[in-house]
């Protein structure tokens, strides 16, 4: 009978304690704990440190991918005009948005970004900017009066859905949604919930809206738009604002925030199409954190307040190493 | 009452402070003022604050830390008043929400 050695090519060592970095697959006898153990990959995910942004803020918009992303705008103090770039590993700053703001929405990719709505005084504005790799350009302003603390979802600069979010007139927060050709804003059809402070995922024609403030009250409703109208889904189990969104609208991840009375949430929610499942907590709790991320399996989540504004970095993944222990019945 | 927690001072360096398997094995709290909270009697939680050369606090130690530095927060905010007859719905509008206390647990 072949040996395992002659199997696997090696053979099974013994460790006092477990090996500090076993690679995939590799067993091993734990003379501690007198049983054996393997390394294998985790499905679920996790949040890690990256690098630091280079100015701490919150309230700033997001685009990108985990290791491609764009973070613009904030709030330090004062408002920020502030772009950087991640590669991954650390952020480099690029050139400013033309108008300082925070709490605007966003959408895109690291090469191909728009930034609208936001904070350049407290009463907001309609102001749209446009990133093409290198600078911003500003373009056609927003339909509504004002706009702050909205969401949005969009491939890239000439694509994009814009909703919810604070207003002026008659109520504080509308379900006003807008859509974007490259070139304009049309409006299409509202939320069914009105709602500031919320989350976005997705594209133009497949978003998710979820969370969000009714000012005041945290919100769990979470909506699905086809392209033509928004739907009402599975709410989030946590209601909370200020929180950060990314992905798809069938596979999305929610995550920090801050829930009633005003407290800064480390949880993290998972969306696989139908319903959230919680996940591994942030490592720094934080709201007003901004975002970026293709899928629930890859995010990123940068800056915040904690209440303090906060430069860190998180990025969240599964496929980490991790020791499994052999049992018999 | 046994611990269910402990804290550590430590400065995040960012990529490698924390990895995807060592959140897959304890949760990680992070704190105002680098404070860190992690699980008490933990293995994977020592070999952590090792790594980081956390520099280990009591409860009380780190609730006053997380309180300076809150307070420093709130202080700077109660402060912000550059608007004459602002209200607190203003001024929200303007600087955000007021931050709140941060009590951490034992």
């Amino acid at each position: 009978m072949a040996t395992y050695k002659q199997i696997q090519g090696t053979a099974v060592q013994n460790y006092t304690n477990d090996p500090a970095n076993p690679v995939k697959g590799q067993l091993w006898y734990n003379d501690t704990a007198n049983s054996f153990k393997y390394s294998s990959i985790s499905t679920t995910g996790s949040w890690s440190t990256g690098g630091d942004l280079n100015t701490a803020r919150d309230d700033l918009g997001g685009a990108g991918i985990q290791t491609a992303a764009l973070g613009f705008g904030g709030f330090s103090p004062p408002y920020q005009a502030l772009t950087e770039s991640y590669d991954g590993t650390s952020w480099t700053e690029v050139n400013d948005l033309n108008t300082a703001r925070r709490t605007g929405g966003s959408n895109g990719t690291q090469t191909s970004a728009l930034y609208y709505g936001g904070q350049p005084t407290p009463t907001g504005s309609i102001i749209t900017e446009s990133w093409n790799g290198t600078s911003w350009t500003e373009v056609n302003d927003l339909n509504r009066n004002l706009a702050y603390y909205l969401a949005g979802a969009g491939a890239d600069n000439t694509s994009a859905l814009a909703f919810g979010g604070g207003t002026d007139n008659p109520v504080p927060v509308t379900s006003e949604t807008e859509l974007w050709n490259g070139t304009s804003w049309t409006e299409v059809n509202d939320l069914n919930t009105a709602r500031a402070e919320l989350a976005g995922a997705g594209i133009q024609t497949a978003a998710l809206a979820f969370g969000g403030d009714l000012l005041p009250g945290s919100q769990a409703v979470t909506e699905s738009w086809n392209g033509t109208s928004w739907t009402e889904v599975n709410d989030l189990n946590l209601g909370r604002d200020r929180l950060g969104g990314a992905g798809t609208q069938t596979s999305a991840l929610a995550f920090g925030g801050f829930n009633a009375p005003d407290f800064q949430t480390f949880y993290t929610e998972s969306w696989n199409g139908t319903s959230w499942s919680t996940g591994n907590n942030l490592n720094t709790g934080r709201g007003e954190v901004g975002s970026a991320g293709s899928s629930n399996t890859s995010s990123l989540a940068f800056g915040g307040a904690t209440p303090s504004q906060t430069a860190a970095t998180e990025e969240w993944g599964a496929g980490a190493i991790i020791t499994k222990t052999i049992t018999t019945s | 009452m046994a611990k269910t927690y402990q804290y550590c001072v430590a400065e995040n360096w960012g990529k490698g402070f924390i990895e995807h398997s060592e959140s897959q094995k304890i949760t990680f709290r992070g704190y105002p003022a680098n404070v860190w909270q992690v699980p008490a009697h933990n293995k994977n939680a020592n070999v952590w604050i090792n790594k980081v050369l956390g520099q280990v606090k009591t409860k009380d130690e780190a609730q006053a830390l997380v309180d300076a530095e809150v307070t420093a927060s709130q202080t700077a905010w109660d402060n912000n008043n550059a608007i004459d007859g602002e209200t607190i719905e203003q001024k929200i509008d303007r600087i955000g929400e007021r931050p709140q206390d941060i009590t951490l647990e034992e």
